[in-house]
C-alpha cells in the first residue's frame, strides 16, 4: 500500500473517534431529530441538524473558491433519479424503527446499546438481500434518470454554485441570528459530561470539511455495511457472491486530490478504496463512543429488553440498508455532504426522508406503545 | 420491567430500550397511576440509561403538573423520580 493510504487509514479513523466521542456526548440522533419531531414536536435537534447544514454549506464553498477543495462535485454523487425519493423514504422509516441511523446505531453500540447491535446486524443482512435485487433495481434508476450528467441544482440552471448557495445560505444565518435571540440554542441537560447539539453541529460539520480536503469526499459509511456483508456471506457462499453484479462493481474511481494517488473501490469483498476510507471510520466511531461512555462511567450492556424492541430494531437495520443502497447513500452523506452543495440526489433524499421518518414514527409508536395524547403534547 | 413496589414506591427498570420508549412508556405509566400519583402520595421512579431521556422525562412530567427529580447513580444509569407536587 502507498503512504497515502495509510494516511487516509489513519485520518479517517481519528475523524470517527472524534464523531463517535461527539456524537455520544451530545446524543446527535438524526433518526431522533425527525422523530421527535413528528412525535412530540421537539425542534431542537433538527435546528442544529439546520445549523451543521448550513456551516457544511459555508465551509464547503469557501473551500471550493480557495482552491483547496479540488473534487466538485465529489465522488459517487451522480445525476439525480427518482429512486433516490424512494429510497429516502425506506431510509427514513428504517432509521425510526432501528432507534439510530447508520451512524447512530454505531456510536449507541459503542456505548453498550444492544438494540443497535441488533440493527447493525439488520444493516448486514439488508446489505445481502440489496445485491440481490441489485440488476432489477438499477434499471428502475436507470429508467427514472432525469437531469443527465449534472448532479448539482446550480449545474442543472448552469449557474455559478455560490450564487445559487447564497440564498440558502442567507436564510441560514437569518434562521440561526433569530434563534441566538430568542436564545433557543442551549438545551438544559443533567447528563455527566454533556455537549451542547449546536457545539456538535459545528464540530461535525468541522469533521466533514476536513473528510473533504484529506480524502476528497464529505463522510459517508453506508457502502462498509455491504462491504461487511459481502466478506460474510464469501465465507459461506464464496461463488455466489463472485456471481453478483453488486459486488463486481467499482463506483469509487477518483484521484485523491493531495497525493495523486488513484483510488478505487465498491461493496466487493475486497480490500479496496471504499474498505480504507470507510472501515477506519465505522470502528472510528464505535470506539470513539466506546471511551466516552466510559469515561462518564456509563457504558453498560443490558439485554432484558421486549423482544418487540429487538425486532423493531433488526427490521430497521434492513430498511436502513436496502434505503442507503437502492438510493444510493445514507443520511449522512447525503445530509452532511449533498445538501451542503446542493446535490440533487440529496434534495431528493431529503423530500423522501421526512415523510419516511413520519411513517416510521407512526409504526413505532403503535408497535411499542401507544401515546397518551393529553401527555405527549 | 416493574421491578418492584412497596407502599410508595413504583419501580421500573427501562435500561437499554430503543428510543424513544422510555419517553413513551414513562408518560404511559404517570398516566395510568395518575389517582396514585395525585391522591396516595405515590412516586414512580424510572431507571434508565437512556441520556436524552433525562431532559424528555422531566420536561414532559412538568407539562402534566408533576415535578421530576433526576439523579445519577454510581452503577452508571440515571433514576428519575416522579411525584405529584406538594399540596
Amino acid at each position: 500500500m502507498e503512504p497515502a493510504i495509510y494516511t487516509i487509514i489513519v485520518f479517517n479513523l481519528a475523524l470517527g473517534i472524534t464523531g463517535g466521542f461527539i456524537m455520544h456526548r451530545s446524543d446527535f440522533c438524526v433518526a431522533g431529530m425527525f422523530r421527535d419531531f413528528f412525535l412530540f414536536r421537539h425542534s431542537a435537534m433538527l435546528r442544529a441538524l439546520l445549523l451543521l447544514i448550513l456551516t457544511s454549506m459555508i465551509l464547503f464553498e469557501l473551500g471550493r473558491r480557495l482552491g483547496i477543495i479540488r473534487l466538485y462535485p465529489f465522488p459517487l454523487l451522480g445525476s439525480p433519479s427518482l429512486v433516490n425519493l424512494a429510497g429516502g423514504t425506506i431510509f427514513g422509516i428504517g432509521m425510526v424503527l432501528a432507534g439510530g441511523c447508520v451512524v447512530g446505531t454505531l456510536y449507541r453500540m459503542g456505548s453498550g446499546s444492544v438494540t443497535s447491535a441488533a440493527a447493525f446486524v439488520g444493516l448486514l443482512i439488508g446489505s445481502g438481500v440489496y445485491a440481490e435485487i441489485h440488476p432489477w433495481w438499477k434499471g428502475f434508476a436507470t429508467q427514472f434518470l432525469f437531469q443527465k450528467d449534472n448532479i448539482t441544482l446550480a449545474q442543472a440552471i448552469a449557474a455559478d454554485p455560490g450564487l445559487v448557495l447564497l440564498p440558502c445560505i442567507l436564510g441560514g444565518a437569518f434562521l440561526t441570528g433569530l434563534w441566538t435571540k430568542q436564545e433557543k440554542w442551549d438545551q438544559s441537560s443533567m447528563v455527566s459530561g454533556y455537549m451542547q447539539p449546536w457545539k456538535a453541529a459545528l464540530l461535525l460539520a468541522l469533521l466533514g470539511f476536513l473528510s473533504y480536503l484529506v480524502t476528497g469526499m464529505p463522510l459517508g459509511i453506508s457502502t462498509a455495511y455491504a462491504k461487511m456483508a459481502a466478506f460474510m456471506e464469501r465465507l459461506v457462499l464464496p461463488d455466489h457472491v463472485a456471481g453478483l453484479a453488486f459486488f463486481q462493481e467499482l463506483p469509487l474511481n477518483y484521484i485523491i486530490p493531495f497525493t495523486g494517488t488513484p483510488l478505487t473501490g465498491g461493496a466487493g469483498p475486497n480490500l479496496d478504496g471504499i474498505a480504507f476510507i470507510q472501515f477506519p471510520l465505522v470502528i472510528g466511531i464505535i470506539l470513539g463512543a466506546f471511551v466516552s461512555a466510559v469515561l462518564v462511567r456509563e457504558f453498560s450492556i443490558y439485554v432484558r429488553i421486549p423482544a418487540r424492541q429487538y425486532i423493531s430494531a433488526l427490521a430497521g437495520g434492513i430498511l436502513l440498508a436496502l434505503g442507503s443502497r437502492m438510493t444510493p447513500g445514507c443520511n449522512i452523506w447525503h445530509l452532511f455532504g449533498g445538501l451542503p452543495i446542493l446535490a440533487m440526489q440529496s434534495l431528493l433524499f431529503l423530500a423522501g426522508l421526512v415523510p419516511g421518518a413520519w411513517i416510521g414514527t407512526i409504526l413505532l409508536s403503535r408497535l411499542i406503545l401507544t401515546v397518551p395524547r393529553e401527555a405527549a403534547e | 420491567m416493574k421491578e418492584s413496589q412497596n407502599t410508595n414506591n413504583i419501580v421500573y427498570d427501562i435500561r437499554g430500550q430503543i428510543c424513544p420508549s422510555c419517553l413513551l412508556f414513562t408518560l404511559r405509566e404517570v398516566n395510568t397511576k395518575r389517582h396514585a400519583l395525585k391522591n396516595e402520595g405515590v412516586t414512580i421512579i424510572i431507571k434508565t440509561d437512556n441520556r436524552n431521556a433525562t431532559t424528555t422525562i422531566p420536561e414532559a412530567v412538568a407539562n402534566m403538573g408533576y415535578l421530576a427529580t433526576v439523579e445519577k447513580r454510581e452503577e452508571g444509569y440515571y433514576q428519575i423520580e416522579i411525584m405529584a407536587p406538594p399540596q
